[in-house]
């Protein structure tokens, strides 16, 4: 797109924009080619000032702390989809303080004409009546859902956020593309952009003095607490998300955990009584406010689409009854149709006795005959799109061939009323940082716009999605690509600087929810069991391939037999048949580690691992996050050259990732039940762990000697032992400290005593009797230990004897505990229809 | 006015393969009131007994009844008893009533509120797609410059003859382009394909669910929990409303017919409509009896349908 810039000092040269086919465009940085447009030349003098090395540093600061902090993007793919990094521009798209004041006026204007507007569709339908909104806009609609009629909004106020997509035409001003006025996306993306720049490029960010965004945080909660039905001075506030495969699910938790939300899907709400409830560990939690993420149509399956569970059964009867307050009002996706953008200017002067502030690109409805004619005879001039949701991409006539146009004219012709002509525009362009070097792209900008409880306020920045070549800037555009901060200039700039305006902390908020919903804490119980197998596998395969990679000569070899029966017994290898088979145990060791194909392989863990973090990650910190991100980029494929090499010093990372991980959880995790489930998944796994590794080491036979060793190796106890025995391991010596030894963490007493004290403090819920049972059980494997113990004392072949018949009781006792709990807290079985 | 009185009973029970802990269920079983027919009683209930039952009335004024059933349960029967009078239907001279033309280029220009009512009837909805070869089907019945009513009764008549009627060819979701295809299926098929041949032509036209007394075969007895909810559909003519026609028995709807709800297509009024928390499958039983109680008197009502 553009060459290597000619001014080699400077690291700002830039470039002008391509010269397009059919005339200019506006261009964000130069009014004539290579003239900065004096309002950015600040910024320019400003990133100049890094040097062309430093800008190229701090990009990579930039996309390094944004893959720390996890912050993605959900893509679907044709496998299942995957995790995309969030991209940052280092540039951001800076906006006069003049010209952001008319953008203001226009955004709040427009939010609320659009909030009227819905006011009336929903309730009496004037507008229809008196033909200001043709009545196919409205009843040929999709979006326009019967059963939310007459649901009237708390305080008529039907959009909490309104959101548009501007872009900037030719004639340089702001052009409103397309309207979000259901779930707009981007609002947690804008806020997080924002933090990265301002720890990023901190000294620009002080020469600009950009108007801070991160106030808006509190506005909305503040608003959210405001339109509380108002039963209580405290209310519950819930964000109702599609879950962890939504596109923007990394934003739904951002902000439940910046706003102190609880982050729910639609499983864990139910309808009581005609109110909504939350599911906790401490049973049902009244929900007073919902900002959902979810769909309209999507929002009840007894009401509204039955194909899809991630609404709530009876949300529409709860909000009828004036018991909880849905934000926005499910309905509200029916201004999203574009077909309603020519009649907004009637509208408002109709309903705001004022002209419409913010244009659209010019409209033909095609229901309307004159519109209609219009839209035939200038089809080659204009982009064709559905006049209704699910708008799909549009069609560019001009791009067609005879046939296909005249197919495109015959569908308009059997249903006008679902197409719209419109111009087509040309998108001004940013400038982008590419490398070393700055391009020149067109973008679109998402602004948000909240209502605080009294009217609407603009949040003074917004998110930029930079298009690749030359995009329509017409919905849908995706989540995924690169994106811009936005910076509005304060009223007057240049008055004195703002004391660390640079690194401005996010506000702090209160009153996050402690209740645990039953989904989340069952993701923290197998969260704990994951990264507790994983460490498991990671420590055998590490002493294992240890062992194969000293022992080549064929005596030695008879450490390996008893070795790789341990691990058969344990399944992480395939049984040794009559031989030892060195190349074979090499090659299951290998695959454990980097195959995907067995279950709970390396591979397989580390993608579980993400998984259950990733359904609670508004309940984990930042840096728990950075950590388990890393643990990720572990499960690399097999490497070439020296696989044993390569293999060990995978399995040091990931020994090392996991205990700066349980010693995070351990030192900085609150201990509710969140914290509680979390780290019974970690006794229970590891308990499991030790007994069955003690049992294999108790059917061992004659190869006893040869298996006492690698047991402390993979128990990590080999310091234990040392310290309190000055002998060669030994049975007698090994079962003391691995079973009966209540001071090594490592040991089953140890982790049977913890599982007995989070048993004192399971919540009792409203299942006194399953709670019961499973500390009955809790109780009964400590019996069963606490025999074994007695058996054995001074008496050496006894306990071996019953060393493994107690170890598979407690093991199939440590299992069945699990399934109870499970049972007892996390059965969220799912609705059907009916 | 002289109006056939009946006693209507429709009782719906799930049984549950494994207990169910909640279950909220949408009913649209009340007999409508309108001018011409007459609701004397209705009442609904549940076993088990409903943690919640409202009622309110829909966007068409169909009466909804909103349940919650709470605690685990195996079985959830509900039943609706009504004793309704039906008086006779005001049927126009078809040959007096404006040509079908006329009927669809007022829908779109006249706002005035009966035929803006009317105007929602003539789109596609989740089950009444409209397509060329449904207005190509209906184009042999609707001539030009045709009266709308006799094209309609020609139609009525088509659909009668050229489809079988077959329990068992369809479910409530085989979509109206397969029904057309297999020409088979059941009252709500006929119904649904009647409408997307209405609308493919731009006519105003609805879904009516309710009820139908059927007549034994002569010499055998009624039998109990015989009959089954019934629907068929109503085209709007100006200045006379809404005319109700049966295309699965070929007949103008009247004295023998109870109207419960009228929507869209089926998916605005199906009778029961439930969301259930819990595991396993559910089978399902109705059973509806319409029982003629005699004619009895009931006064003419100034309400408009």
């Amino acid at each position: 797109m553009s060459g290597p810039t000619t001014q080699p000092a400077v690291a700002l040269g830039g470039n002008p924009p391509p010269e397009g086919g059919h005339g200019r465009c506006f261009d964000e940085c130069f009014s004539e080619p290579a003239t900065a447009r004096p309002y950015r030349q600040a910024l320019f003098d400003s990133l100049d000032r890094l040097g062309r090395e430093g800008l190229a540093a701090r990009a990579e600061n930039a996309r390094r702390m944004l893959k720390e902090l996890g912050v993605t993007c959900f893509v679907h793919n044709e496998r299942a989809g995957i995790d995309e990094p969030w991209q940052l521009d280092l540039l951001p798209l800076v906006i006069g303080s003049e010209e952001w004041r008319e953008l203001e006026a226009g955004l709040i204007q427009r939010a609320a004409l659009l909030n009227l507007v819905l006011g009336d569709l929903y309730g009496k339908q004037r507008l229809v009546r008196d033909g200001f909104v043709p009545a196919p806009l409205v009843f040929a609609n999709p979006a326009y859902l019967r059963p939310c009629q007459a649901l009237a909004a708390r305080n008529n106020t039907f959009l909490l956020t309104y959101s548009a997509d501007l872009a900037r035409t030719a004639d340089g001003r702001w052009w409103v593309m397309a309207d979000r006025t259901q779930a707009p996306v981007g609002f947690g993306f804008a806020m997080q952009n924002r933090a990265v720049l301002s720890r990023v490029i901190p000294e620009v960010m002080r020469d600009l003095q950009p108007r801070p965004v991160l106030d808006s945080l509190r506005v909305r909660r503040d608003a959210l607490k405001h339109f509380s039905p108002g039963h209580t001075d405290n209310p519950v506030i819930a964000l109702l998300t599609p879950g962890p495969r939504n596109e923007a699910y990394f934003e739904h938790a951002y902000l439940s955990r910046l706003l102190g939300l609880t982050l729910v899907e639609g499983d864990d709400l139910t309808v009581r009584d005609r109110r909504l409830w939350v599911k906790t560990l401490n049973g049902l939690r009244r929900v007073d406010v919902v900002l959902r993420r979810v769909s309209d149509a999507f929002c009840d399956p007894l009401e509204l689409r039955g194909d899809s569970l991630l609404g709530v059964p009876g949300l529409l009867e709860a909000a009828r009854a004036g018991n909880v307050c849905i934000g926005n009002a499910v309905g509200t996706g029916l201004l999203e149709s574009p077909a309603f953008m020519p009649f907004l200017p009637g509208l408002c002067r109709h309903l705001l006795g004022e002209d419409l502030r913010l244009p659209s690109p010019a409209t033909w409805w095609c229901g309307q005959t004159r519109e209609h004619t219009y839209v035939r005879e200038h089809l080659r001039e204009l982009v064709i799109r559905a006049a209704f949701p699910p708008n799909g991409p549009a069609s560019t006539p001009a791009a067609l061939d005879t046939a296909g146009e005249s197919a495109l004219v015959e569908r308009i012709r059997q249903s006008p009323h679902e197409f719209i002509g419109q111009e087509q525009v040309r998108l001004s362009c940013a400038p982008v940082l590419t490398g070393h070097e700055i391009d020149s792209k067109p973008f679109v900008l998402r602004v948000f716009v909240l209502h605080n409880g009294d009217e609407f306020v603009v949040v003074p920045g917004g998110l930029v999605r930079v298009l690749e070549t030359g995009g329509d800037g017409l919905p849908p555009i995706p989540l995924i690509g690169l994106s811009k901060d936005v910076w509005v200039m304060p009223e007057g700039a240049g008055t004195s600087p703002l004391p660390h305006a640079g690194s401005a902390p996010l506000p702090h908020i209160e009153g996050a929810s402690s209740d645990v919903p039953s989904r989340a804490a069952d993701n923290l119980f197998w969260l704990g069991r994951y990264t507790e197998r994983l460490e498991e596998i990671v420590r055998s395969a590490r002493y294992a391939l240890g062992c194969v990679g000293e022992d080549t000569d064929a005596s030695s070899q008879s450490r390996l037999g008893p070795l790789q029966g341990i691990l058969g017994r344990l399944g992480l290898v395939a049984a040794p048949e009559n031989a030892v088979n060195r190349i074979s145990l090499i090659q299951d060791l290998l695959s454990l580690v980097y195959d995907e194909e067995p279950a709970e392989g390396v591979r397989d863990l580390l993608q579980r691992i993400h998984l259950a973090a990733f359904s609670v990650r508004d309940r984990l910190s930042t840096d728990t996050w950075h950590l388990l991100n890393r643990l990720k980029t572990h499960a690399q494929p097999r490497p070439g050259g020296l696989p044993l090499v390569g293999t060990s010093g995978t399995l040091h990372a990931l020994v090392l990732d996991l205990a700066a991980f349980s010693g995070m959880e351990m030192e900085n995790m609150t201990r509710g039940h969140g914290w509680v489930f979390l780290d019974m998944g970690r006794r229970i796994e590891r308990a499991i762990f030790i007994a069955r590794l003690m049992e294999a080491v108790g059917r061992s036979g004659r190869c006893l000697d040869w298996v006492v060793e690698p047991a402390l190796e993979i128990a990590d106890s080999v310091m234990t032992h040392r310290r309190r025995y000055f002998t060669e391991p030994r049975l007698s010596s090994v079962m003391e400290v691995l079973v009966e030894d209540a001071s090594n963490p490592r040991s089953l007493a140890f982790q049977v005593a913890c599982l007995k004290e989070h048993a004192a403090l399971l919540p009792t819920g409203q299942n006194p009797d399953g709670v019961g049972a499973l500390r009955v059980l809790v109780g009964q494997i400590d019996d069963c230990l606490g025999r074994f113990s007695r058996a054995g004392t001074g008496d050496a072949s006894t306990a071996a004897e019953l060393l493994p018949s107690t170890c598979e009781e407690i093991a199939g006792r440590l299992a069945a505990l699990s399934e109870s709990l499970t049972e007892v807290y996390f059965s969220h079985i799912s609705s059907r229809v009916s | 006015m002289k109006a056939q009185l009946f006693q209507l009973t429709h009782a719906t029970t799930y049984h549950y393969q494994s207990p169910v802990t909640v279950s909220h269920h949408v009913l649209r079983v009340t007999p409508r009131r309108l001018p011409r027919q007459f609701r004397l009683e209705h009442r609904i209930d549940t076993l088990p007994v409903p943690a919640t039952l409202s009622h309110r009335t829909d966007y068409y004024g169909n009466e909804v009844a909103f349940i919650t059933i709470e605690g685990a349960h195996r079985q959830f029967t509900v039943t609706s008893q009504a004793r309704v009078a039906v008086g006779p239907a005001f049927i126009p001279e078809p040959a007096e009533t404006p040509a079908w033309e006329i009927v669809r280029g007022l829908c779109g220009y006249d706002r005035s509120s009966a035929v803006l009512e009317a105007t929602e009837f003539t789109f596609a909805s989740p089950s009444v797609p409209l397509d060329p070869v449904f207005a190509d089907y209906a184009s042999a019945s609707f001539v030009p410059g045709r009266c709308i009513l006799e094209a309609a009764l020609d139609l009525t008549a088509r659909i009668h003859t050229d489809f079988t009627f077959d329990a068992a060819a369809t479910h409530v979701a085989t979509p109206v382009l397969e029904v057309l295809g297999n020409r088979r299926g059941v009252c709500q098929d006929f119904a649904h394909f009647a409408l997307a041949c209405l609308r493919s032509l731009g006519l105003p036209a609805r879904y009516v669910s309710g009820y139908l007394e059927t007549i034994p075969p002569p010499g055998q007895p009624r039998l109990a929990g015989a009959d089954a909810s019934h629907a068929w559909v109503s085209l709007f003519c100006p200045g006379i409303g809404w005319i109700d026609l049966d295309p699965t028995n070929n007949c103008l709807p009247s004295m023998r017919h109870i109207t419960t709800a009228w929507g869209r297509d089926y998916t605005d009024v199906s009778p029961i409509r439930g969301v259930l928390i819990g595991s396993g499958d559910h089978t399902l039983s109705v059973a509806v009896d319409v029982i003629p109680l005699g004619v009895t008197e009931i006064p003419q009502r100034a309400e408009p349908s």
